[in-house]
């Protein structure tokens, strides 16, 4: 949202219009709507998509993406990518479900060695592309390669199973909602919440919109982009345990294309590809509008095969409307 | 301005999906997910309302049979009835499927007496290493190979060499060129699954129940033979059964859980089954039943059963049983339709005695295998294992691959 629409608004609307509009005008907005149109569109076609079990399996099935999309968000918007997180949630995922099954192992230390082993695969991420300057789409390649490797080796392909019952978190609800749609919700907010209002959030927009002007104002790059990385390992953590923690068993390969889910849904959420800009508001209302479209497509009888076909629509849009914005932003700067 | 551009174009979108609604109907004659390949629907069993109406014979498999196309060692010395050594080269050693092969080999050359087989191969699936192994034993000197192939191609050189050396060949579980063997047991045909699967699920939701189906994808060449040959066998033998639809899960446990859930949102009371196509898909679909709730309340642990027998949700697949272990346990899967590795290595060392013997020579039709009784010939130069096993509560215990 720039600052002429904003002040174009307060000048000519009043004040209710004047928010909607504000609602309207940017990213989280336009999500939104979607979503609701959505609901109103496929609702109508088959009521049975709005009863509350349906609802609440897709604020189910979107947690784990959205928790690792929150990760994403913030990466992206340093500049850069990681293309190994789905690798990332296959790994811990079969660390925590082995552990899980280690007798006398008390449970949450399966649930808590992904939040602290994540975090260092990120450091090592984050080492090679803030201090050896690497482009985080190379070493992110190479250390998915390195994680799907290792764990075919580790597994040898063999599932896990017999996971103690107090271990599945993902499968207990509180207040009717399963426990991992409060994992997203929480962590949304507070992702949100560090990243708009403290000094350290501030900096991955700053660096990931120019880096000289951000190292001028006194922001290391270096320190961002390891934060960032780590933060993102965490992120990944918590999503393996959701994932892990759903199953009678675990899936010992990791997810083909998981990866590709999840930076679908931080890119459709309106995190700028080229940095600097985006929530992770966006982020999660995109991954729920997409497990919606998914959910919904086959509540009205659509091919599966349109829906990755309106998945790329949402990112070919995005990301064209993103470029338009810049290129206008940059022509006023110029005039 | 262009946001409100974006979110027109979003919607546009949206309601581009709505309006290719009627594009995806489904198909009558080819059910979706299904190949257009030739069907070979088996035989209904007794009481199917299909049964009845299957007056005239069917067309014998005999008429259509190949010509004998598998491969004969060179000077092989008569052992007809003497002793012989065997070596089993699996595709990889050490892991439950081929310890349970190589059991039931233990167990037919125990039978026959006049057999010794040990089991050698690599330690991982690769047909570089296997082929090394079956050369060490051409040049060792052994009177039989019983192979399971890595790599269907890559093996078969190695295997002709054996056959000039006059060395028997006979493979399990994964064949090679037809040539470069005399034999291969075949665990299982397409369409012996096929029925087997649909019996299951009308053991459990009776001859006029709905189903949908979890497949991995719609191109996937196993999961749509298998949907093919379901849907001419339900056709001929349960033409009530009701299908309602097809998903696609990719190999992805997580995706097969979440189309599940929508399915059994979407039909609710109306869906009485599910087929899990894939070893993957299997898992996934139920859990997302278990999670509902809504197993079979007859057999299952009370955290996961339905409140009453008319909404529960019976599930059936092809899977292996550790995949399946705890549905079965937990009452939640009543049948896993699989063969069984260690009837396939009885089979194997039976065919090679018979080999051996001569009293398997390319004319033959059928074979004897021990506790297994007759086995038939099938493509040519394959003898089928028969029909397939179902797996259920009382004998998973058994098996661990």
């Amino acid at each position: 949202m720039t600052a002429t629409t904003v002040s174009a608004a307060r000048q000519s609307a009043p004040g209710w219009f004047k928010n909607l509009r504000m609602l309207v005008s940017g990213q989280e907005g336009a999500l939104t709507l979607s979503l609701a149109l959505l609901v109103i569109v496929v609702g109508t076609a088959n009521p049975r998509f709005l009863a509350q079990q349906n609802i609440s399996d897709i604020l189910l099935n979107s947690s784990y993406i959205a928790v690792a999309a929150i990760g994403m968000s913030a990466v992206i918007i340093s500049g850069n990518i990681d293309i190994s997180v789905g690798a990332m949630i296959g790994v811990l995922a079969t660390i925590s479900g082995q552990l899980s099954i280690v007798p006398g192992m008390p449970v949450w230390i399966s649930w808590l060695v992904p939040l602290i082993v994540g975090p260092m695969i990120g450091a090592v991420t984050g080492f090679l592309v803030a201090y050896l300057r690497i482009p985080a789409i190379v070493v992110s390649l190479g250390m998915m390669s390195i994680l799907k490797g290792g764990l075919i080796l580790a597994t040898g392909g063999v599932w896990i199973y017999n996971m103690p019952p107090e271990y599945k978190l993902a499968q207990q609800s509180f207040l009717g909602l399963p426990v991992p749609v409060y994992f997203m919700l929480a962590l949304t907010i507070l992702a949100a919440l560090w990243m708009r209002y403290s000094p350290s959030g501030r900096a991955i927009y700053a660096v990931g919109g120019n880096k000289e002007a951000a190292l001028l104002s006194g922001i290391s790059p270096r320190v961002v982009l390891m934060r960032v990385f780590m933060f993102n390992g965490l992120m990944v953590g918590i999503s393996s345990v959701l994932f892990a923690t759903q199953f009678s068993s675990i899936q010992s390969t990791v997810p083909s294309g998981l990866e590709l889910t999840i930076i679908t849904s931080a890119v459709v959420g309106g995190v700028s590809i080229l940095g600097g800009t985006g929530t992770v508001i966006g982020a999660t209302l995109a991954t729920i509008l997409l497990r919606a479209i998914g959910n919904g497509m086959i509540f009205i009888n659509v091919s599966a095969y349109w829906l990755q076909a309106v998945q790329g629509t949402l990112i070919l849009v995005t990301v064209l409307i993103d470029l338009l914005r810049r290129r206008r932003q940059a022509a006023q700067i110029r005039g | 301005m262009s946001k409100k551009v974006f979110s027109a174009i979003l919607m546009v979108a949206l309601a581009l999906s709505v309006a290719f609604v009627p594009a995806v109907a489904q198909d009558e004659v080819r059910w979706v997910g299904a190949d257009d390949l030739p069907v070979s629907p088996l035989e209904c069993p007794e009481g199917a309302p299909g049964a009845a109406m299957a007056e005239e014979p069917m067309e014998e498999p005999e008429a259509a049979a190949l010509e004998y196309n598998g491969g004969q060692p060179v000077g092989a010395p008569d052992l007809a009835g003497q002793e012989i050594v065997l070596v089993d080269v699996p595709k990889l050693i050490g892991i439950g499927y081929f310890n349970a092969t190589s059991l039931g080999m233990q167990q037919a050359a125990e039978e026959l007496g006049n057999v010794k087989v040990t089991t050698d191969g690599p330690t991982q699936g690769d047909i570089v290493q296997q082929v090394a192994f079956i050369e060490q034993y051409i040049t060792q000197g052994v009177n039989g190979i019983l192979f399971a192939a890595n790599d269907p191609v890559g093996i078969s050189p190695v295997l002709r060499r054996a056959l000039e050396s006059g060395i028997h060949v006979v493979g399990y579980d994964a064949n090679s060129e037809p040539d470069a063997r005399e034999w291969f047991v075949n665990q299982a045909e397409f369409n012996g699954i096929a029925k087997a699967k649909i019996d299951s699920m009308v053991a459990e939701i009776g001859p006029e129940g709905s189903f949908a189906i979890v497949t991995s994808s719609f191109t996937a060449p196993n999961q749509s033979r298998w949907i093919s040959e379901m849907w001419a066998y339900a056709q001929k033998c349960y033409p009530d059964l009701k299908w309602l639809e097809t998903v696609e899960s990719a190999e992805d446990q997580n995706l097969a859980f979440q189309q599940t859930q929508t399915l059994l949102n979407k039909y609710g009371p109306d869906m009485d089954g599910v087929f899990g196509m894939s070893s993957v898909a299997f898992p996934g679909a139920a859990d997302a039943v278990a999670q509902a709730g809504l197993c079979s309340p007859d057999d299952a642990a009370a955290d996961v059963a339905a409140p009453d027998e008319e909404s529960a949700v019976a599930i059936v697949g092809l899977s292996t049983p550790n995949q399946m272990r705890p549905f079965v346990e937990n009452g939640c899967v009543e049948s896993v339709v699989l063969w069984n590795p260690v009837d396939l290595g009885y089979a194997a060392v039976y065919v090679m005695r018979a080999v051996v013997d001569g009293t398997l020579t390319p004319e033959s039709t059928e074979v004897e295998a021990g506790r297994l009784g007759k086995l038939q010939v099938v493509n040519g130069s394959e003898i089928l294992l028969g029909p397939p096993f179902v797996y259920t509560q009382d004998n998973i215990a058994d098996f661990d691959f």
